[in-house]
């Protein structure tokens, strides 16, 4: 088909309102985040020091903090990926497997991401609790007397392993609700024409939910990478960062430098982290078009 | 009894099992959050039973929790505030993010691939540092302290993620449909709107939820971009309960719990749709 | 084209209802008040709000209080506001000397010493009061020498003990631990009677520091402080390896309640107010919270235990608590100020203290506070001097992670101590 130019302006208008407002309060913030981020500067003080790129470079080369804070993330963000998705689709799966109580099911596994974080701080915090907690309560009567007062989110070991789980329990309805949306999306008539076929619920699955579910998969993981990576509130509440920074990831860390009138290295570090996240979501989208290509 | 009976009993009570399991563990802290608005202050911590008192003490647990909360919080007027910028939030970012990723997925125009994937970056900047460029922006449209730029902010803040998820969305849905109607004399808004829009229904009811679900619990900006209390959003009403030193836990609750419904009800109103797609034989016949 | 015509009518359309939603709100009602006050002390907007009316029928100036919490919120809302120069009459930065003296050298912040000289109002305030709101002459900001805030109230630190739990391990209630060793033999005796002995917010990082700063003056003295901040003492100086073997030695005999390390203080007061731990380094403000998390709560207070071989006297974290600020480019300066100076007359002061249990910072008013209150109201005198200098947060907060690191076990003191020193060493070839 030929397309006239008044026809690709009157295309270009579908995109126009989004344009003009993630223009003015999008791009245009992130650019003057660039430009503060070559300022030494404490966010209050009229003047402004012009440092080229040494903020930059004292972040990549003279913070290692900041760097183990990405690595707390990218372990987060692991765990997410995996546990948490793959939870998120065996939910999905089953609660579409006409099952009885479905729709009781849908609502309450929701029910986590409507949750504020102020309940699900405390809460999990009291699980977690090394004197009385509920956790070593159940382990210490199924036998593991030693976990009298193990305090999980005060241990190195642990620390990090514990907020993971939260992180995941809080945010796999997410998940389960784009996947949910998604497999209304693959005709019944490709089933019931595999059924015809004899083919099993695992070659269904193989066969027709899974590479018809690329696409959303991607949302999912790109979801979970952003919120993942990102992640501020549950630390903040359950941590602060502790035991001794062993739970910093880069949101608190940059959190930490600008409530300390670093304003300028703060944005430095976020757009490094912006960049690290560009780098990891592009990866991605680019490995699921292939994907997608290939089959 | 036949073997294929006690396979299908067997195989729905494991599915019943595992997601009773996962389910009890959602339902618990909703369990303790309403159980703790019905206590006192001190009851929270000394007494750390799941109910607020013996059953037959019911109507003797602290029920004026909530209205003591909604009263002393102003929840009247928070509310309202909410709802407006929620409603009028969500329903512009859908509009908006459904018309340009329909464009992005099916449309011709100039720079489309350089525009996506602008737009899929600026998903990946952290907000702490964009805060200050933003409030002065306000400023300069003379925007702050008004529901509009609030408003401006909430909209361009869900259309990133809105875009992509819908943009995904139409890539899967079938063509064929569109082209008879682009060939029946449809004009390529009214294939938008009356074709791919209805068909992207489990999608837009996911965006619904979660954008609701953003803007309704969203208090930094709020806090920082309005002065009058008069414009204030419902969480500004839940932070009265939570003082520098102390923390009045019962009415906290009270508070949150009250909070929450609404953004339940949306999500009770709108998962009825995730169900409703294709699947339902939106394309039979 | 139609379709043309659709989607620009479409846009339109949009554009038209976002100015619809601007134009339906009301004008800019500028609140209709003479002095605004920015603040983030949510527990006592009520109190404050019935001054304000008290003031109205008093002078006919109408004051308008308005809360923004938590104070992380309420700190950016006040540096966004002074970026955009749209602060209030009075408001506090919230932050450490270094901070203020920023938003003084911008110009945000009016000079009071002025106002504080006129009929002696800086003498109705404990003197430790207006610590963190005056800057001494040749003080590493260049500000001014001056006073810059009006302080509400004080607070100090000290450490509760819990009267029941102490019989309960058979120790004399009335006879607390006054030196380190008793201390740490107290620890024990608790610890044997299946009682977690110590608790405080260790996980907000400051707690612990100022645990570890009364240790700084009672082995250094001021100079000796003076000095570490100088660069002058390293921090693997023994004396600062000492106070980081205060820590291991805490932990080794069984002091810290299990998760300290990551316990913010509101989870340590209520571990203390529900009887899990029976001692509590906490704040004046704890009166307040223990009474309303558990009202039947017997406890005392005591101050820090010292070390025998302090050559100093043992100083406590305290002084100024919460304080005010006064726009300086405000055209209602002079009557913020004024409101400020009535404020902290003796009425509004006992009226503030015995609503909000708080330490007034108007020492006239220390007679009629109730007795727990009294016990640290007597002992501002023993808090922090004020110095001229302090450290920079970067080490401030290495410090406090490794003292945390030493309680988890992950380094010893001297390590610790080390790892201090080269992040000084760090910052202040940075300063230079």
């Amino acid at each position: 088909m030929k397309i006239t130019r008044k026809e690709k302006l009157g295309n270009f208008l579908f995109v126009v309102p989004a344009l003009v407002l993630f223009l003015v309060f999008s791009l245009y913030p992130i650019l003057r985040t660039f430009e503060l981020s070559v300022f030494e500067w404490n966010g209050i003080d009229k003047h402004m020091t012009f440092v080229w790129f040494e903020q930059y470079k004292h972040i990549l080369f003279n913070n290692p903090a900041f760097w183990k804070s990405m690595a707390n993330a990218g372990i987060i963000t692991l765990l997410a990926l995996t546990l948490q998705n793959g939870l998120a689709l065996i939910l999905a799966l089953l609660v579409t497997k006409n099952i009885k109580g479905e729709n009781i099911y849908r609502t309450i596994f929701f029910l986590p991401p409507v949750l504020s974080g102020i309940v699900v701080g405390l809460i999990w915090k009291f699980v977690f609790d090394g004197n009385f907690g509920i956790l070593n309560h159940f382990l210490v009567n199924i036998g593991f007397a030693s976990f009298t007062d193990f305090a999980w989110l005060s241990e190195i070991k642990t620390a990090l392993l514990s907020v993971g789980v939260v992180h995941m329990w809080k945010g796999f309805g997410y998940g389960f609700i784009i996947l949910l949306a998604g497999l209304q999306t693959i005709p019944v008539e490709l089933y019931e024409a595999a059924e015809v076929d004899g083919a099993d619920a695992w070659q269904q699955f193989k066969n027709i939910t899974f590479p018809l579910l690329i696409p959303i998969f991607t949302i999912v993981t790109i979801l979970t990478i952003l919120g993942s990576m990102q992640i501020f509130d549950l630390i903040y509440s359950m941590t602060r960062g502790g035991p001794a920074g062993h739970t910093h990831v880069p949101i608190t860390k940059i959190y930490e430098y600008m409530s300390n009138g670093e304003f300028g290295y703060s944005t430095a570090m976020a757009v490094i982290f912006g960049m690290v996240l560009l780098v990891i979501s592009g990866a991605q989208i680019y490995a699921s078009k292939k994907l997608n290509y290939d089959r | 009894m036949n073997i294929y009976k006690i396979k299908r009993i067997s195989t729905s009570s494991v599915i019943h099992i595992i997601l009773g399991s996962v389910a009890l563990t959602c339902v618990f802290p909703v369990f303790w959050m309403i159980s703790s608005s019905l206590k006192t202050q001190d009851q929270i911590f000394t007494k750390m039973s799941l109910l607020p008192g013996s059953l037959l003490d019911i109507f003797n647990w602290k029920w004026g929790n909530y209205w003591e909360a909604f009263v002393k919080a102003d929840f009247g007027y928070y509310f309202a505030n909410s709802l407006f910028y929620t409603v009028v939030g969500v329903f512009f970012v859908i509009l908006i993010s459904s018309m340009a990723a329909y464009a992005f997925s099916r449309l011709e125009f100039h720079g489309k691939t350089f525009l996506f994937y602008l737009l899929i970056a600026t998903l990946l900047i952290p907000i702490p540092g964009v805060f200050v460029p933003l409030y002065l922006l306000l400023k300069n449209l003379g925007l702050l302290d008004t529901r509009t730029g609030l408003l401006l902010c909430y909209i361009s803040n869900g259309l990133a993620f809105a875009i992509f998820l819908l943009k995904g969305f139409f890539d899967e849905l079938p063509r064929e449909v569109e082209e008879a109607a682009l060939i029946d004399g449809c004009s390529r808004f009214g294939i938008y709107w009356r074709i791919a829009l209805p068909l992207a229904k489990p999608a837009i009811a996911t965006l619904i939820i979660m954008n609701s679900l953003t803007i309704w619990n969203e208090f930094l900006l709020a806090l920082v971009v309005l002065q009058d209390k008069a414009k204030m959003p419902i969480q500004r009403g839940l932070m009265v309960f939570q003082g520098t030193f102390i923390t009045d836990y019962p009415l906290l609750m009270a508070g949150l719990t009250i909070a929450t419904i609404p953004i339940v009800i949306v999500y009770l109103l709108m998962q009825k749709h995730i169900v409703k797609g294709i699947a339902s034989g939106a394309l039979k016949g | 084209m139609s379709k043309l015509k659709t989607i620009a009518a479409l846009n339109l359309c949009l554009a038209f209802m976002l100015c619809v939603f601007s134009g339906c709100q009301p004008k800019e009602v500028k609140p209709k008040a003479d002095v605004v006050i920015w603040h983030w002390m949510t527990d006592r907007q009520a109190a404050f709000e019935k001054l304000a009316d008290d003031y109205y029928e008093e002078t006919g100036v109408k004051v308008l209080f308005e809360t923004y919490a938590p104070t992380d919120v309420y700190k950016n809302k006040i540096s966004a506001a002074a970026t955009a120069n749209l602060l209030p009459d009075i408001f506090n930065p919230v932050g450490d000397k270094k901070e203020v003296a920023s938003y003084i050298n911008a110009d945000f912040i009016a000079d009071l010493t002025e106002e504080m000289d006129k009929d002696n109002w800086k003498d109705v305030f404990f003197s430790k009061a207006l610590g963190q709101n005056s800057f001494e002459p040749g003080n590493e900001w260049n500000v001014k020498p001056g006073i810059y805030a009006v302080p509400l109230d004080v607070n100090a630190l000290m450490i509760y003990y819990n009267k029941d739990l102490f019989k309960q391990a058979g120790l004399d209630p009335e006879n607390y631990p006054k030196t380190w060793p008793e201390f740490i033999e107290t620890g024990k005796k608790l610890r044997a009677a299946n009682i977690q002995p110590f608790v405080s917010g260790f996980g907000e990082g400051w707690l612990i520091g100022a645990f570890a700063q009364s240790y700084e003056w009672n082995l250094f003295g001021k100079d000796g402080v003076l000095k570490v901040l100088e660069g002058e003492i390293p921090y693997t100086d023994p004396r600062w390896v000492r106070i980081f073997r205060l820590f291991e030695e805490m932990k080794n005999n069984k002091l810290f309640a299990s998760g300290i390390v990551t316990m913010v203080n509101k989870d340590a007061e209520r571990s203390f107010a529900t009887g899990k731990s029976a001692m509590a380094f906490n704040g004046s403000w704890g009166v307040n919270v223990y009474n309303s998390m558990n009202p039947e709560l017997n406890y005392g207070v005591m101050p820090v235990p010292s070390l025998p071989e302090g050559k100093f006297p043992l100083l406590m974290f305290g002084g100024e608590g919460s304080s005010l600020f006064v726009n300086k480019s405000s055209p209602n300066r002079q009557k913020a100020i004024d409101f400020l100076r009535w404020m902290t007359q003796s009425g509004p002061q006992t009226f503030l203290a015995k609503e909000t249990l708080n330490i007034p910072s108007n020492k006239n008013c220390a007679a009629d506070l109730p007795p727990m209150l009294k016990v640290f109201s007597e002992n501002i005198k023993n808090t922090f001097e004020v110095l001229p200098k302090i450290e920079t947060w970067q080490v401030v907060n290495f410090i406090n992670i490794n003292l945390q690191s030493v309680i988890i076990g992950e380094r010893t003191p001297q390590d610790a101590a080390m790892e201090v020193q080269s992040e000084k060493e760090r910052q202040m070839k940075a300063g230079k």
